[in-house]
């Protein structure tokens, strides 16, 4: 029996190798030559030629694969689960809730985004893109590791949260470091002094309203959480654009007077 | 822990396929609300071609005119389309879900932002250039990403919808007994990966002549539409719009208890894609060869041939069996005869604008094609929403509500096309290639009032979208359940119940 997987690489194969075809015909190949590749004649335009036939083997190697693993075959499934066939669970399993589609397609975008924008953006995309490709393969391992999803979702986190956390962790303290710094550098020194004071009552009496109430819904901290971090990050970028305040060094030139870090702010 | 997720954590997290054509339909009855308001600005500086009534300059007007082809078809009848696949296929066909329910929600979000960064990039003076090469080059370069990733979304959700329908089917349906809106799918969504890549091919050529040096051939401001412009013109609009065809066979089949023939059909539906296939038309690559050209021609005339066969299996059989007709589907029966109506007389502009000596190639009779064509889309859409709209929103639809936003839209794609038909005679150009609004003009009443007519349309094209949108608002806020099988047809979407998600 031919297995879904099967049927669906080699139509990719069949199309990705008629596609070749067609383009050595229609970019200068001779006859015989984009039929064989290249051994009896030219290809046409080698680098389309040869991407397309690249994408055909990799397609034949994975139809090869599939059928060769009986990707879900009910039989291979019922001889390993020694039931009835009738008996053996649907061959598509559930696929439930996952933030990876919507991660994904921020950190492509963002990558899209730097292209225009800027080199740094770009990069921040694809690290985006990076890290969530390995996420996202590990929940994909994680599901079909055992029958039992709580097994399941205990045997991803075992493996990722030791990693997840301190770097997440990392990663948003060193932002909201940088957005913070960025907003009290760009505001005057009373300025600077009245933002801390505030933002600091804010967080304190913020985190004892949610202490002093256990049942309040995870769903509004979360918020509250997300609206604080954005409040942080924007106040940041409109900081970091209007620049720094106007620092006057003490004694003027830098290290005359043996002291290049007293400084005089306006 | 896994039912205690957020309203926010669902709305972000889920892959339901109801849900994610929810997301794709009103998504995309925005981006049609953006493109109804481009084209309702451009008509109405059109009134009065002497003069700038609300832009500046022609490159303005270029802007918003761009802005409006782009818009109607990559944010609002393609993602109409899909969401509608999304949603009705994987029941039709007998499958639990869409065979790739991740892919279908990352193409969902991929195609949401760059349909935003298309909207921002025409916002901020870039779009796709202008003849005068007064926009933003970074602005222009922006909207280009937006192109390539709104593409990527749409290619990933079809591909979604296509392996569904070929390798997700429930045993014993075979591909010639699916319904005819899967088949349509499944034709149309095959053209749409044949054809889009190569608009992306087209976009990269220009992004990379435009950022990697001063742009020399292709990237230039000045000619980045002639580059883009086969998509959203004649032949192609016709593959963006094919679905229409299979939710048209449904509803009319049903209201008359009358199965039009599959193989009938469902050739039909392939002769239809098969000419309208538009990635060959590339004006900017055309050297003039005669053998271009009259290929162009014949092809154009050869798309009568699946349109008359249309007009046999949707109508001869019905017409000695009106008694037959059930009442209760008036709504959507009218709205999607006059959907097929609305395409034929696409059909026919569209053959009658390549008769070499009416010169109408490059006038405004391409306009009034190319809204008749998409707006039978759009039409076939809210047919498709009265049909199914229980199915797609779990609610009661008021079918009276569709019916008035279908018909106000309607006339104003017909009041707008026949104006528009009529002007392209007069020599006034459509704006692919020219520098000025109003050049070849010949300046008469005629011309203002046809276009006065034209704006006319427009406004009432605006006013069906407005409506369209608050009805649909309204049934997804509605509290009304779903009544079941509305129609109490034998149809596998209304018997299947798609699994529960597993959170």
């Amino acid at each position: 029996m031919l297995t879904t997987g099967f049927k669906l690489w080699f139509g990719l194969l069949i199309a990705a190798f008629t596609a070749a075809v067609f383009v050595g015909y229609t970019t200068g190949g001779t006859e015989t030559g984009p039929l064989t590749l290249g051994w009896k004649g030219a290809v046409g335009n080698h680098i389309a030629y040869g991407i397309l036939i690249m994408a055909a083997t990799t397609s034949g190697l994975l139809a090869i694969l599939s059928q060769s693993f009986r990707d879900a075959d009910a039989e291979a499934a019922a001889e390993i689960l020694e039931v009835d066939i009738d008996e053996v669970p649907e061959a598509q399993i559930s696929t439930g809730s996952s933030p990876w589609p919507l991660f994904t397609a921020l950190g492509v975008v963002t990558m899209a985004v730097g292209l225009v924008a800027h080199p740094f953006v770009f990069g921040t995309g694809l690290i985006i893109s990076l890290v969530i490709a390995i996420e996202w393969t590990m929940t994909n391992w994680s599901e079909r590791a055992t029958g039992d999803p709580e097994k399941n979702r205990e045997l991803k986190e075992g493996l990722l949260r030791p990693i997840e956390i301190p770097v997440l962790g990392l990663v948003g303290i060193g932002v909201i470091v940088v957005a913070v710094s960025r907003v009290l550098l760009a505001a005057s020194v009373l300025g600077a002094v009245w933002i801390a004071t505030v933002a600091g009552t804010i967080i304190f009496l913020t985190a004892y309203f949610i202490s002093k109430r256990p049942s309040i819904p995870r769903g509004v901290v979360q918020s509250i959480l997300a609206a604080g971090f954005i409040v942080v990050i924007v106040s940041g970028i409109f900081a970091a654009i209007n620049g720094e305040r106007d620092f006057h060094h003490v004694g003027g030139e830098h290290g005359e007077h043996g002291d290049s870090h007293m400084e005089e702010d306006h | 822990m896994k039912n205690e997720s957020t309203v926010v954590e669902r709305i972000v997290t889920t892959t339901e396929s109801a849900t994610l054509s929810r997301y794709w339909m009103v998504s995309a009855l925005i981006g049609l609300l953006f493109s109804s308001v481009a084209g309702l600005l451009v008509s109405l500086e059109r009134i009065d071609l002497s003069t700038a009534s609300i832009f500046s300059t022609a490159d303005d007007v270029f802007q918003f005119w761009t802005a409006h082809r782009v818009a109607l078809v990559l944010i609002a009848v393609l993602p109409l389309m899909i969401g509608l696949a999304t949603a009705i296929v994987p029941r039709q066909v007998g499958a639990s879900r869409l065979v790739f329910p991740r892919m279908s929600a990352f193409s969902f979000w991929v195609w949401l932002f760059g349909a935003l960064i298309i909207i921002i990039g025409f916002l901020a003076n870039g779009g796709v250039g202008t003849p005068e090469a007064t926009s933003e080059t970074q602005s222009v370069a922006l909207t280009l990403v937006g192109v390539l990733l709104a593409i990527i979304g749409i290619c990933g959700a079809s591909t979604s919808v296509l392996t569904t329908i070929v390798a997700g089917r429930a045993p014993g349906i075979s591909l010639l007994n699916i319904p005819a809106f899967s088949w349509s799918v499944l034709v149309a969504g095959t053209m749409w990966l044949a054809t889009l890549p190569v608009l992306v091919a087209n976009t990269v050529l220009v992004y990379v002549d435009m950022r990697g040096r001063a742009p020399v051939n292709f990237g230039s401001e000045a000619v980045v539409w002639e580059q883009l412009s086969w998509a959203f013109t004649h032949p192609q609009v016709y593959l963006w719009v094919l679905p229409l065809l299979g939710i048209v066979a449904e509803i009319i089949s049903a209201a008359f208890k009358n199965k039009i023939s599959n193989p009938f059909l469902f050739t039909a539906i392939g002769l239809t894609a098969a000419a309208g296939f538009g990635a060959y038309a590339q004006t900017y690559f055309d050297i003039g060869t005669p053998v271009f050209e009259e290929a162009f021609s014949i092809i154009q005339a050869f798309i009568a041939i699946p349109a008359v066969l249309l007009v046999v299996a949707f109508i001869s059989p019905k017409i000695k069996d009106l008694k037959g007709f059930d009442k209760q589907t008036t709504t959507p029966a009218v709205l999607a005869t006059l959907s097929i109506v609305l395409l034929l007389h696409g059909v026919v502009v569209g053959a009658v604008h390549v008769i070499g000596p009416l010169e109408l190639a490059t006038r405004s009779t391409v306009s009034a094609q190319i809204v008749l064509t998409l707006g039978a889309g759009v039409l076939a859409c809210m047919a498709a929403f009265s049909w199914w709209g229980e199915l797609l929103i779990g609610k009661s639809i008021s079918q009276r509500k569709i019916l008035i936003s279908g018909l106000t839209f309607h006339f104003g794609v017909g009041i707008f096309a026949v104006a528009d038909f009529l002007v392209g005679f007069t020599g006034q150009n459509d704006f692919t290639g020219v520098s000025e609004f109003a050049a070849g003009t010949d300046g008469s009443s005629w011309v203002e009032t046809l276009n006065v007519i034209s704006f006319i349309g427009s406004l009432l094209i605006l006013l069906g979208v407005i409506a369209a949108i608050a009805t649909t608002v309204q049934h997804v806020l509605s509290k009304t359940p779903a009544t079941g099988n509305p129609w109490g047809v034998d149809a596998p979407e209304w018997k299947s119940k798609e699994k529960e998600e597993v959170a």
